[in-house]
């Protein structure tokens, strides 16, 4: 898979797209009674209208986004912070987004950092925060 | 013998120490995760630069964040915010533990939070994962 090396501060990231199904929940959480997340009828008694994907669920596609432009260089390196500001629900769609904010060098090589965050089919923010890793 | 109880802002205590039990990664747990979260990298299932299959880096995130399991009744919550360093690879294979602590409770807005601080090691004690998240608590 090709990495890319030539990285510039402003730099828009490819997009990600992620059609959030209940059966991907489902299979990122175990299905379980009295879950928010696979269990419809717990999930409407807690006030929310359907099943919830878990927020973890996006720091996902935020590693699969650093993995494609870093490589190795997230999978062993990386760092992510990110805060989940609204709910993702089953039959979203989210868009991963990431804008290169710094590349700055380090003791172990040269640190990228990007602004990175997750967007519903509304273009409502549905986490946000910054993800780094190190340029091979 | 563990004693369960159910997850109250009040019952929580910080500095309180949480440790899983050692979780085997199997090439099914990579390959279901591959699934959920719709990432079908090569490094998951041949070659990588790390000299064979690797984990998305995410894999074993849920055993961090369920640490509280291991001793409440949780009745529901959201995640709020997570950190991760990524030091290590996860491969199948291993098998990985996740301890944690307890470092801040606090209530903003009407809603309870807790905040821990994790590691995830494999069995010969290295460090593949550390980082902290932050919890909201829903009441039953």
């Amino acid at each position: 898979m090709a990495i890319a090396h030539d990285i510039a501060v402003g730099q828009e990231l490819p997009p990600l797209e992620k059609d959030l199904t209940q059966r991907h929940i489902d299979a990122y959480s175990g299905v379980r009674t009295r879950s928010i997340h696979t269990d419809e009828a717990w999930a409407r008694q807690k006030g929310f209208r359907t099943t919830l994907a878990q927020g973890m669920m996006s720091t996902a596609y935020v590693s699969e986004m650093m993995t494609r432009l870093l490589g190795a260089g997230f999978i062993k390196g990386g760092t992510m912070a990110v805060a989940f500001v609204k709910p993702v629900y089953a039959g979203d769609r989210l868009t991963v987004r990431g804008v290169v904010k710094e590349v700055r060098p380090e003791k172990d090589g040269t640190r990228v950092v990007v602004e990175v965050w997750c967007e519903n089919q509304h273009r409502q923010k549905t986490a946000v925060g910054s993800a780094s890793g190190l340029l091979a | 013998m563990t004693e369960f109880k159910p997850l109250t802002y009040e019952a929580l205590t910080v500095g309180e120490e949480f440790v899983s039990d050692a979780y085997l990664v199997t090439p099914e747990d990579v390959d279901t995760y591959a699934f959920a979260v719709d990432d079908h990298h090569p490094w998951f299932f041949g070659p990588s630069p790390f000299g064979g299959p690797v984990a998305h880096p995410t894999l074993v995130a849920n055993q961090a964040l369920r640490l509280r399991h291991s001793r409440y009744v949780v009745h529901a919550g959201l995640h709020a915010k997570m950190q991760f360093e990524f030091l290590e690879p996860i491969r199948a294979g291993m098998r990985v533990r996740s301890r944690g602590r307890v470092v801040d409770k606090y209530e903003r807005r009407g809603k309870q939070y807790m905040v821990t601080e994790f590691v995830t090691e494999d069995d010969a004690g290295t460090t593949l994962v550390r980082g902290q998240f932050t919890q909201m608590l829903i009441p039953a």
